[in-house]
Protein backbone atom coordinates (compact mmCIF):
# COMPACT_ATOMS: atom_id res chain seq x y z
CA UNK A 1 0.00 0.00 0.00
CA UNK A 2 2.93 2.40 0.61
CA UNK A 3 4.02 4.15 -2.56
CA UNK A 4 0.83 3.38 -4.52
CA UNK A 5 -1.03 6.15 -6.36
CA UNK A 6 -3.84 5.95 -3.78
CA UNK A 7 -1.39 6.25 -0.91
CA UNK A 8 0.34 9.20 -2.54
CA UNK A 9 -2.98 11.04 -2.76
CA UNK A 10 -2.62 11.80 0.94
CA UNK A 11 0.28 14.11 0.04
CA UNK A 12 -1.08 17.11 -1.90
CA UNK A 13 2.36 18.04 -3.26
CA UNK A 14 2.02 15.15 -5.70
CA UNK A 15 -1.30 16.47 -6.99
CA UNK A 16 0.29 19.85 -7.61
CA UNK A 17 3.39 18.27 -9.17
CA UNK A 18 2.09 15.08 -10.79
CA UNK A 19 5.44 14.13 -12.34
CA UNK A 20 7.55 14.96 -9.30
CA UNK A 21 9.87 12.18 -8.18
CA UNK A 22 10.75 13.30 -4.69
CA UNK A 23 13.87 11.54 -3.44
CA UNK A 24 14.96 14.00 -0.79
CA UNK A 25 13.10 12.90 2.31
CA UNK A 26 16.29 12.81 4.37
CA UNK A 27 16.32 16.61 3.95
CA UNK A 28 12.62 16.99 4.69
CA UNK A 29 9.57 14.82 4.15
CA UNK A 30 6.47 15.90 2.25
CA UNK A 31 3.39 16.70 4.34
CA UNK A 32 0.15 14.75 4.33
CA UNK A 33 -3.13 16.63 3.95
CA UNK A 34 -4.12 15.81 7.54
CA UNK A 35 -1.10 17.70 8.89
CA UNK A 36 -1.70 20.71 6.65
CA UNK A 37 -5.40 20.72 7.55
CA UNK A 38 -4.61 20.34 11.23
CA UNK A 39 -2.40 23.43 11.23
CA UNK A 40 -4.85 25.44 9.13
CA UNK A 41 -7.71 24.38 11.35
CA UNK A 42 -5.81 25.45 14.45
CA UNK A 43 -5.14 28.92 13.05
CA UNK A 44 -8.67 29.26 11.70
CA UNK A 45 -10.65 27.96 14.64
CA UNK A 46 -8.52 27.35 17.69
CA UNK A 47 -5.75 29.95 17.79
CA UNK A 48 -4.80 31.48 21.15
CA UNK A 49 -1.66 31.71 23.20
CA UNK A 50 -1.13 28.93 25.69
CA UNK A 51 -0.70 28.59 29.45
CA UNK A 52 -1.73 32.03 30.67
CA UNK A 53 -5.17 32.49 29.23
CA UNK A 54 -8.29 32.00 31.33
CA UNK A 55 -10.75 32.18 28.46
CA UNK A 56 -11.99 29.09 26.70
CA UNK A 57 -9.92 29.35 23.48
CA UNK A 58 -6.69 29.69 25.45
CA UNK A 59 -7.58 26.80 27.70
CA UNK A 60 -8.33 24.59 24.71
CA UNK A 61 -5.11 25.61 22.91
CA UNK A 62 -3.15 24.78 26.05
CA UNK A 63 -4.90 21.46 26.40
CA UNK A 64 -4.14 20.54 22.80
CA UNK A 65 -0.52 21.68 23.05
CA UNK A 66 0.02 19.60 26.18
CA UNK A 67 -1.83 16.58 24.80
CA UNK A 68 0.68 16.47 21.96
CA UNK A 69 3.40 16.21 24.60
CA UNK A 70 1.80 12.99 25.82
CA UNK A 71 1.49 11.82 22.22
CA UNK A 72 5.21 12.43 21.66
CA UNK A 73 6.07 10.63 24.89
CA UNK A 74 4.03 7.59 23.81
CA UNK A 75 5.49 7.77 20.29
CA UNK A 76 9.08 7.39 21.48
CA UNK A 77 8.38 5.38 24.61
CA UNK A 78 9.16 8.02 27.23
CA UNK A 79 7.93 7.22 30.73
CA UNK A 80 6.57 10.67 31.40
CA UNK A 81 5.45 13.58 29.27
CA UNK A 82 7.52 15.94 31.40
CA UNK A 83 10.57 14.38 29.76
CA UNK A 84 9.52 15.87 26.43
CA UNK A 85 10.86 19.36 25.67
CA UNK A 86 9.71 21.17 22.54
CA UNK A 87 12.52 22.82 20.61
CA UNK A 88 12.80 24.34 17.16
CA UNK A 89 14.42 21.15 15.88
CA UNK A 90 17.19 18.63 16.38
CA UNK A 91 19.89 21.29 16.14
CA UNK A 92 18.37 23.39 18.92
CA UNK A 93 17.85 20.29 21.06
CA UNK A 94 21.49 19.24 20.79
CA UNK A 95 22.67 22.79 21.45
CA UNK A 96 20.53 22.86 24.58
CA UNK A 97 22.16 19.69 25.93
CA UNK A 98 25.69 20.79 24.98
CA UNK A 99 25.19 24.19 26.56
CA UNK A 100 23.12 23.50 29.64
CA UNK A 101 23.95 19.90 30.50
CA UNK A 102 27.52 19.35 29.35
CA UNK A 103 29.25 22.70 29.56
CA UNK A 104 28.91 23.22 33.35
CA UNK A 105 30.13 19.64 33.94
CA UNK A 106 33.04 19.74 31.52
CA UNK A 107 36.60 20.41 32.63
CA UNK A 108 39.97 20.75 31.00
CA UNK A 109 41.31 17.39 29.85
CA UNK A 110 37.86 15.76 29.80
CA UNK A 111 36.70 14.00 26.67
CA UNK A 112 33.54 14.04 24.57
CA UNK A 113 32.88 11.31 22.00
CA UNK A 114 31.13 11.63 18.69
CA UNK A 115 31.39 9.43 15.60
CA UNK A 116 33.12 10.16 12.29
CA UNK A 117 29.73 10.26 10.54
CA UNK A 118 28.04 13.02 12.51
CA UNK A 119 25.96 15.73 10.87
CA UNK A 120 27.38 19.16 11.71
CA UNK A 121 24.43 19.55 14.12
CA UNK A 122 25.80 16.77 16.29
CA UNK A 123 29.42 17.86 15.93
CA UNK A 124 29.72 21.62 16.26
CA UNK A 125 27.87 22.06 19.60
CA UNK A 126 30.27 19.55 21.20
CA UNK A 127 33.25 21.03 19.40
CA UNK A 128 32.37 24.46 20.80
CA UNK A 129 31.87 23.10 24.33
CA UNK A 130 35.23 21.31 24.22
CA UNK A 131 37.00 24.41 22.94
CA UNK A 132 35.45 26.53 25.66
CA UNK A 133 36.72 24.24 28.41
CA UNK A 134 39.95 22.85 26.95
CA UNK A 135 38.40 19.40 26.68
CA UNK A 136 39.09 16.96 23.85
CA UNK A 137 36.61 15.87 21.22
CA UNK A 138 37.34 12.25 20.35
CA UNK A 139 36.07 10.72 17.13
CA UNK A 140 34.77 7.15 17.03
CA UNK A 141 36.19 5.81 13.77
CA UNK A 142 34.32 4.11 10.95
CA UNK A 143 35.55 1.73 8.26
CA UNK A 144 35.42 2.52 4.55
CA UNK A 145 32.07 0.78 4.21
CA UNK A 146 30.63 3.13 6.81
CA UNK A 147 30.34 0.74 9.76
CA UNK A 148 31.08 2.27 13.13
CA UNK A 149 34.08 0.66 14.83
CA UNK A 150 32.47 -0.60 18.02
CA UNK A 151 35.74 -2.08 19.30
CA UNK A 152 37.49 1.26 18.96
CA UNK A 153 34.53 2.89 20.70
CA UNK A 154 35.01 0.60 23.70
CA UNK A 155 38.68 1.51 23.78
CA UNK A 156 38.09 5.25 23.62
CA UNK A 157 35.42 5.23 26.36
CA UNK A 158 37.25 6.05 29.56
CA UNK A 159 37.06 7.73 32.92
CA UNK A 160 37.81 10.98 31.10
CA UNK A 161 34.70 10.67 28.89
CA UNK A 162 31.99 13.08 30.03
CA UNK A 163 29.51 12.60 27.17
CA UNK A 164 28.82 10.49 24.12
CA UNK A 165 26.74 11.87 21.25
CA UNK A 166 25.90 9.55 18.40
CA UNK A 167 23.77 9.73 15.29
CA UNK A 168 21.23 6.90 15.09
CA UNK A 169 21.13 6.83 11.28
CA UNK A 170 23.69 8.62 9.13
CA UNK A 171 22.06 11.10 6.74
CA UNK A 172 24.93 10.61 4.28
CA UNK A 173 25.91 6.95 4.58
CA UNK A 174 22.55 5.41 5.58
CA UNK A 175 24.35 3.48 8.34
CA UNK A 176 22.12 2.40 11.22
CA UNK A 177 24.35 2.52 14.27
CA UNK A 178 24.17 -0.10 17.04
CA UNK A 179 22.85 2.44 19.54
CA UNK A 180 21.49 -0.07 22.08
CA UNK A 181 24.95 -1.60 22.43
CA UNK A 182 26.61 1.82 22.48
CA UNK A 183 24.29 3.08 25.21
CA UNK A 184 24.96 0.01 27.31
CA UNK A 185 28.72 0.39 26.93
CA UNK A 186 28.57 4.07 27.89
CA UNK A 187 26.43 3.32 30.92
CA UNK A 188 28.82 0.64 32.14
CA UNK A 189 31.13 3.58 32.77
CA UNK A 190 28.34 5.92 33.92
CA UNK A 191 28.70 8.13 30.88
CA UNK A 192 25.60 9.93 29.60
CA UNK A 193 24.75 9.49 25.92
CA UNK A 194 22.68 11.49 23.46
CA UNK A 195 21.18 9.89 20.38
CA UNK A 196 20.47 12.09 17.34
CA UNK A 197 17.33 10.54 15.90
CA UNK A 198 16.73 13.06 13.11
CA UNK A 199 16.89 10.37 10.41
CA UNK A 200 15.43 7.47 12.36
CA UNK A 201 12.31 8.68 14.14
CA UNK A 202 10.02 8.74 11.07
CA UNK A 203 10.80 5.26 9.87
CA UNK A 204 12.01 3.19 12.82
CA UNK A 205 10.39 2.12 16.08
CA UNK A 206 11.92 4.15 18.90
CA UNK A 207 11.66 3.29 22.59
CA UNK A 208 13.83 5.57 24.68
CA UNK A 209 12.97 3.74 27.90
CA UNK A 210 14.15 0.38 26.58
CA UNK A 211 17.15 2.00 24.92
CA UNK A 212 17.84 3.81 28.20
CA UNK A 213 19.55 6.71 26.40
CA UNK A 214 19.95 9.91 28.42
CA UNK A 215 18.86 12.22 25.62
CA UNK A 216 17.14 11.68 22.29
CA UNK A 217 16.46 14.35 19.68
CA UNK A 218 14.43 14.62 16.50
CA UNK A 219 12.79 17.12 14.15
CA UNK A 220 9.14 17.31 13.18
CA UNK A 221 9.72 18.14 9.54
CA UNK A 222 11.53 14.88 8.89
CA UNK A 223 8.50 12.91 10.06
CA UNK A 224 5.80 14.45 7.87
CA UNK A 225 5.29 17.37 10.26
CA UNK A 226 5.99 21.09 9.96
CA UNK A 227 9.39 22.79 10.07
CA UNK A 228 10.50 24.71 13.13
CA UNK A 229 9.42 22.13 15.68
CA UNK A 230 11.54 19.42 17.25
CA UNK A 231 11.85 17.44 20.41
CA UNK A 232 14.40 16.91 23.10
CA UNK A 233 13.76 13.85 25.22
CA UNK A 234 15.78 13.86 28.42
CA UNK A 235 15.63 11.57 31.42
CA UNK A 236 13.67 13.28 34.18
CA UNK A 237 16.66 13.41 36.54
CA UNK A 238 18.79 15.17 33.92
CA UNK A 239 16.14 17.70 32.96
CA UNK A 240 15.54 18.50 36.61
CA UNK A 241 19.24 19.00 37.27
CA UNK A 242 20.14 21.25 34.37
CA UNK A 243 19.66 24.98 34.05
CA UNK A 244 17.43 26.66 31.51
CA UNK A 245 18.98 27.47 28.14
CA UNK A 246 16.98 30.57 27.32
CA UNK A 247 15.26 32.94 29.68
CA UNK A 248 12.03 34.89 29.43
CA UNK A 249 8.31 34.48 29.73
CA UNK A 250 6.46 31.27 30.54
CA UNK A 251 9.44 29.50 32.10
CA UNK A 252 9.47 31.01 35.59
CA UNK A 253 8.08 30.42 39.06
CA UNK A 254 8.83 33.76 40.66
CA UNK A 255 10.55 36.87 39.39
CA UNK A 256 11.85 40.00 41.13
CA UNK A 257 13.98 42.71 39.57
CA UNK A 258 17.12 41.04 40.87
CA UNK A 259 16.30 37.35 40.90
CA UNK A 260 14.17 34.54 39.51
CA UNK A 261 13.25 30.95 40.16
CA UNK A 262 12.20 28.67 37.37
CA UNK A 263 9.35 26.37 36.51
CA UNK A 264 10.03 22.63 36.55
CA UNK A 265 10.97 20.78 33.35
CA UNK A 266 9.90 20.86 30.62
CA UNK A 267 8.46 24.41 31.02
CA UNK A 268 11.78 25.88 32.10
CA UNK A 269 13.19 25.02 28.67
CA UNK A 270 10.34 26.59 26.73
CA UNK A 271 10.86 30.32 27.17
CA UNK A 272 8.65 32.71 25.28
CA UNK A 273 5.76 31.84 23.02
CA UNK A 274 6.78 28.59 21.41
CA UNK A 275 5.86 27.24 18.00
CA UNK A 276 2.33 26.32 19.07
CA UNK A 277 1.01 25.57 15.60
CA UNK A 278 4.17 23.55 15.00
CA UNK A 279 3.40 21.43 18.05
CA UNK A 280 -0.17 20.95 16.86
CA UNK A 281 1.14 19.94 13.41
CA UNK A 282 3.59 17.53 15.01
CA UNK A 283 0.69 15.91 16.83
CA UNK A 284 -1.13 15.30 13.56
CA UNK A 285 2.07 13.97 11.97
CA UNK A 286 2.42 11.44 14.78
CA UNK A 287 -1.25 10.44 14.37
CA UNK A 288 -0.53 9.97 10.68
CA UNK A 289 2.44 7.67 11.34
CA UNK A 290 0.58 5.80 14.07
CA UNK A 291 -1.92 4.52 11.48
CA UNK A 292 0.83 2.25 10.22
CA UNK A 293 3.00 -0.45 11.68
CA UNK A 294 6.38 1.21 12.13
CA UNK A 295 8.19 -2.04 11.46
CA UNK A 296 6.42 -2.18 8.10
CA UNK A 297 7.54 1.39 7.36
CA UNK A 298 11.14 0.50 8.24
CA UNK A 299 11.07 -2.59 6.04
CA UNK A 300 9.53 -0.73 3.12
CA UNK A 301 12.05 2.10 3.22
CA UNK A 302 14.98 -0.30 3.66
CA UNK A 303 13.84 -2.37 0.70
CA UNK A 304 13.56 0.70 -1.51
CA UNK A 305 17.13 1.54 -0.55
CA UNK A 306 18.34 -1.97 -1.36
CA UNK A 307 16.53 -1.93 -4.69
CA UNK A 308 18.06 1.44 -5.61
CA UNK A 309 21.53 0.23 -4.67
CA UNK A 310 21.18 -2.91 -6.72
CA UNK A 311 19.99 -0.99 -9.82
CA UNK A 312 22.41 1.93 -9.51
CA UNK A 313 25.38 -0.41 -9.18
CA UNK A 314 24.65 -1.74 -12.67
CA UNK A 315 25.77 1.63 -14.03
CA UNK A 316 29.42 1.80 -15.06
CA UNK A 317 31.73 4.05 -13.09
CA UNK A 318 29.16 4.67 -10.39
CA UNK A 319 30.30 4.28 -6.82
CA UNK A 320 28.07 4.10 -3.77
CA UNK A 321 29.39 5.81 -0.66
CA UNK A 322 28.12 4.08 2.46
CA UNK A 323 27.84 0.31 2.33
CA UNK A 324 27.42 -0.57 5.96
CA UNK A 325 25.90 -3.90 6.89
CA UNK A 326 22.89 -2.33 8.55
CA UNK A 327 21.51 0.58 6.56
CA UNK A 328 18.34 2.42 5.62
CA UNK A 329 16.75 3.88 2.48
CA UNK A 330 19.37 6.51 1.75
CA UNK A 331 21.81 6.10 -1.15
CA UNK A 332 24.81 8.37 -1.66
CA UNK A 333 26.61 7.92 -4.95
CA UNK A 334 29.17 9.54 -7.20
CA UNK A 335 29.77 9.23 -10.93
CA UNK A 336 33.29 9.11 -12.25
CA UNK A 337 32.93 11.85 -14.83
CA UNK A 338 30.05 14.00 -13.60
CA UNK A 339 30.05 16.26 -10.58
CA UNK A 340 27.11 15.80 -8.18
CA UNK A 341 25.79 19.28 -8.97
CA UNK A 342 25.72 18.60 -12.67
CA UNK A 343 23.94 15.33 -11.95
CA UNK A 344 21.41 17.11 -9.70
CA UNK A 345 20.77 19.74 -12.38
CA UNK A 346 20.11 17.08 -15.01
CA UNK A 347 17.86 15.13 -12.65
CA UNK A 348 16.09 18.34 -11.67
CA UNK A 349 15.19 18.88 -15.31
CA UNK A 350 13.65 15.40 -15.29
CA UNK A 351 11.69 16.46 -12.19
CA UNK A 352 13.67 14.15 -9.94
CA UNK A 353 14.55 15.82 -6.64
CA UNK A 354 17.78 14.57 -5.13
CA UNK A 355 20.38 16.39 -3.05
CA UNK A 356 23.96 17.07 -4.09
CA UNK A 357 26.65 18.34 -1.79
CA UNK A 358 28.38 17.48 1.44
CA UNK A 359 25.08 16.96 3.33
CA UNK A 360 26.41 18.91 6.33
CA UNK A 361 28.99 16.19 6.92
CA UNK A 362 32.18 17.83 5.66
CA UNK A 363 34.64 15.86 7.83
CA UNK A 364 33.02 12.67 6.56
CA UNK A 365 33.51 13.82 2.97
CA UNK A 366 37.18 14.47 3.81
CA UNK A 367 37.41 10.92 5.18
CA UNK A 368 36.29 9.57 1.82
CA UNK A 369 38.42 12.11 -0.04
CA UNK A 370 35.44 13.50 -1.95
CA UNK A 371 33.88 16.97 -1.82
CA UNK A 372 30.31 15.93 -2.47
CA UNK A 373 27.92 13.12 -3.32
CA UNK A 374 24.51 12.75 -4.93
CA UNK A 375 22.02 11.51 -2.39
CA UNK A 376 18.67 9.88 -3.04
CA UNK A 377 16.60 9.21 0.07
CA UNK A 378 13.31 7.39 0.27
CA UNK A 379 10.14 7.45 2.25
CA UNK A 380 6.75 5.74 2.29
CA UNK A 381 5.38 7.66 -0.71
CA UNK A 382 8.18 6.46 -3.00
CA UNK A 383 8.07 3.33 -5.14
CA UNK A 384 10.21 1.16 -7.38
CA UNK A 385 9.01 2.79 -10.59
CA UNK A 386 10.50 6.07 -9.38
CA UNK A 387 13.81 4.35 -8.72
CA UNK A 388 13.75 2.80 -12.20
CA UNK A 389 13.25 6.29 -13.64
CA UNK A 390 16.11 7.66 -11.53
CA UNK A 391 18.42 4.89 -12.71
CA UNK A 392 17.52 5.43 -16.37
CA UNK A 393 18.20 9.16 -16.06
CA UNK A 394 21.51 8.61 -14.26
CA UNK A 395 22.54 6.26 -17.07
CA UNK A 396 21.82 9.01 -19.57
CA UNK A 397 23.85 11.53 -17.55
CA UNK A 398 26.76 9.12 -17.31
CA UNK A 399 26.67 8.69 -21.08
CA UNK A 400 26.52 12.45 -21.65
CA UNK A 401 29.55 13.25 -19.53
CA UNK A 402 31.23 10.04 -20.72
CA UNK B 1 18.12 16.02 -22.72
CA UNK B 2 15.94 19.10 -22.96
CA UNK B 3 16.70 22.47 -24.55
CA UNK B 4 17.35 24.21 -21.27
CA UNK B 5 20.09 21.71 -20.46
CA UNK B 6 21.50 22.03 -23.96
CA UNK B 7 21.73 25.78 -23.40
CA UNK B 8 23.47 25.34 -20.06
CA UNK B 9 25.85 22.59 -21.11
CA UNK B 10 27.01 24.18 -24.35
CA UNK B 11 29.86 22.62 -26.30
CA UNK B 12 32.17 25.43 -25.21
CA UNK B 13 31.53 24.61 -21.56
CA UNK B 14 31.87 20.87 -22.00
CA UNK B 15 35.14 21.36 -23.87
CA UNK B 16 36.59 23.52 -21.12
CA UNK B 17 35.36 21.03 -18.52
CA UNK B 18 37.04 18.10 -20.23
CA UNK B 19 40.26 19.85 -21.14
CA UNK B 20 40.61 22.87 -18.89
CA UNK B 21 43.12 25.60 -19.71
CA UNK B 22 46.31 25.57 -17.62
CA UNK B 23 44.90 23.00 -15.21
CA UNK B 24 47.90 22.49 -12.95
CA UNK B 25 49.36 23.66 -9.66
CA UNK B 26 51.97 26.41 -9.83
CA UNK B 27 53.03 26.74 -6.23
CA UNK B 28 55.78 29.23 -7.18
CA UNK B 29 53.30 31.75 -8.65
CA UNK B 30 53.40 35.26 -7.20
CA UNK B 31 49.80 35.02 -5.99
CA UNK B 32 47.57 32.17 -4.88
CA UNK B 33 43.84 32.66 -4.51
CA UNK B 34 41.15 30.34 -3.30
CA UNK B 35 37.72 30.17 -4.87
CA UNK B 36 35.55 28.25 -2.43
CA UNK B 37 31.83 27.72 -2.11
CA UNK B 38 31.11 26.30 1.34
CA UNK B 39 27.54 25.45 0.35
CA UNK B 40 28.51 22.97 -2.34
CA UNK B 41 32.15 22.26 -1.56
CA UNK B 42 33.55 23.45 -4.90
CA UNK B 43 37.08 24.62 -4.31
CA UNK B 44 39.70 25.84 -6.76
CA UNK B 45 43.17 27.19 -6.18
CA UNK B 46 44.18 29.85 -8.65
CA UNK B 47 47.85 30.59 -9.30
CA UNK B 48 48.48 34.04 -10.72
CA UNK B 49 51.86 35.18 -11.95
CA UNK B 50 51.70 38.96 -11.76
CA UNK B 51 54.63 41.10 -12.90
CA UNK B 52 54.63 44.88 -13.12
CA UNK B 53 50.86 45.06 -13.12
CA UNK B 54 50.42 42.43 -15.80
CA UNK B 55 48.92 39.00 -15.21
CA UNK B 56 51.47 36.92 -17.06
CA UNK B 57 49.87 33.58 -16.43
CA UNK B 58 46.98 31.93 -14.61
CA UNK B 59 46.88 28.27 -13.65
CA UNK B 60 44.30 26.53 -11.54
CA UNK B 61 43.57 23.28 -9.79
CA UNK B 62 40.84 21.86 -7.61
CA UNK B 63 37.42 20.35 -7.64
CA UNK B 64 34.15 21.63 -8.98
CA UNK B 65 31.23 20.94 -11.26
CA UNK B 66 31.34 21.26 -15.04
CA UNK B 67 30.08 24.84 -14.89
CA UNK B 68 32.50 26.10 -12.26
CA UNK B 69 35.45 24.28 -13.79
CA UNK B 70 34.72 25.54 -17.30
CA UNK B 71 34.15 29.05 -16.01
CA UNK B 72 37.51 29.02 -14.21
CA UNK B 73 39.17 27.69 -17.33
CA UNK B 74 37.63 30.49 -19.43
CA UNK B 75 38.78 32.96 -16.79
CA UNK B 76 42.37 31.71 -16.90
CA UNK B 77 42.45 31.74 -20.67
CA UNK B 78 40.98 35.23 -21.04
CA UNK B 79 42.73 37.08 -18.23
CA UNK B 80 46.23 35.94 -19.11
CA UNK B 81 48.38 38.70 -20.50
CA UNK B 82 45.98 41.40 -19.33
CA UNK B 83 46.77 44.31 -17.09
CA UNK B 84 45.09 44.29 -13.71
CA UNK B 85 42.78 47.02 -14.92
CA UNK B 86 41.80 45.15 -18.08
CA UNK B 87 41.29 42.01 -16.02
CA UNK B 88 38.99 43.82 -13.62
CA UNK B 89 36.95 45.13 -16.53
CA UNK B 90 36.63 41.59 -17.89
CA UNK B 91 35.45 40.36 -14.49
CA UNK B 92 32.71 42.97 -14.66
CA UNK B 93 31.85 41.89 -18.19
CA UNK B 94 31.52 38.26 -17.18
CA UNK B 95 29.29 39.16 -14.25
CA UNK B 96 27.05 41.01 -16.71
CA UNK B 97 26.69 37.88 -18.84
CA UNK B 98 25.20 35.90 -15.96
CA UNK B 99 23.31 38.78 -14.37
CA UNK B 100 19.56 38.12 -14.54
CA UNK B 101 18.97 41.87 -15.06
CA UNK B 102 21.09 42.11 -18.19
CA UNK B 103 19.77 41.00 -21.56
CA UNK B 104 22.56 42.32 -23.84
CA UNK B 105 24.76 39.62 -25.34
CA UNK B 106 28.50 39.44 -25.00
CA UNK B 107 30.55 39.17 -28.19
CA UNK B 108 32.91 36.68 -26.67
CA UNK B 109 31.47 33.19 -27.27
CA UNK B 110 33.32 31.82 -24.27
CA UNK B 111 31.59 34.37 -22.05
CA UNK B 112 28.17 34.23 -23.63
CA UNK B 113 28.15 30.43 -23.24
CA UNK B 114 27.40 30.96 -19.54
CA UNK B 115 24.32 33.13 -20.11
CA UNK B 116 21.98 30.15 -19.66
CA UNK B 117 23.04 29.93 -16.00
CA UNK B 118 20.50 32.74 -15.51
CA UNK B 119 17.76 30.14 -15.96
CA UNK B 120 19.24 27.97 -13.22
CA UNK B 121 19.34 30.11 -10.07
CA UNK B 122 20.90 27.24 -8.13
CA UNK B 123 23.83 27.17 -10.53
CA UNK B 124 24.63 30.87 -10.91
CA UNK B 125 27.26 30.75 -8.18
CA UNK B 126 28.99 27.93 -10.06
CA UNK B 127 29.55 30.26 -13.00
CA UNK B 128 30.75 33.18 -10.90
CA UNK B 129 32.78 31.39 -8.21
CA UNK B 130 36.31 31.97 -9.51
CA UNK B 131 35.46 35.29 -11.13
CA UNK B 132 34.41 36.69 -7.78
CA UNK B 133 37.61 35.47 -6.13
CA UNK B 134 39.76 37.12 -8.80
CA UNK B 135 37.64 40.25 -8.78
CA UNK B 136 38.03 40.80 -5.06
CA UNK B 137 41.78 40.17 -5.38
CA UNK B 138 42.03 42.79 -8.13
CA UNK B 139 39.93 45.29 -6.21
CA UNK B 140 42.20 44.84 -3.17
CA UNK B 141 45.25 45.41 -5.34
CA UNK B 142 43.90 48.59 -6.87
Amino acid sequence: MFGTPTFRQQFPIFQHHPTLVYLDSAATTQKPQVVIDGITNFYQKENANIHRGIYDLAAKATQKYESVRQKVADFIGAKNRSEIVYTSGTTAAINLVAHSFLLPRLEQGDEVLVSAMEHHANLLPWQMACKAKGANLRIIPIDKAGNLDIVAYQTILSAKTKMVAIVHISNTLATINPIAEMIELAHQKNIPILVDGAQSTAHYPIDVTTLDCDFFTFSGHKLFGPTGIGVLYGKAAHLEAISPYQFGGDMIRTVTYQDATFAPAPQKFEAGTTNIAGVIGLGYAIDFINQFDKKAIATYVKELGNYAREKLLMINDLEIIGNAQNKTGIVSFILKNAHPHDVATFLGEANIAIRAGHHCTQPLMDFYGIPATCRASFSIYNNRAEIDFLVAEVKGIQAFFG
Amino acid sequence: MNDRLKQLYKTVILKHNKAPFHYEKKEAATHQLEAYNPLCGDRFKLFLEVKEGIIESIHFHGYGCAISKASTSVLAKNLEGKTMKQALALCGEFQQVVSPDVTAKNELEEFEAFAAAKDFPGRLTCATLSWEAVQSFLVDKE
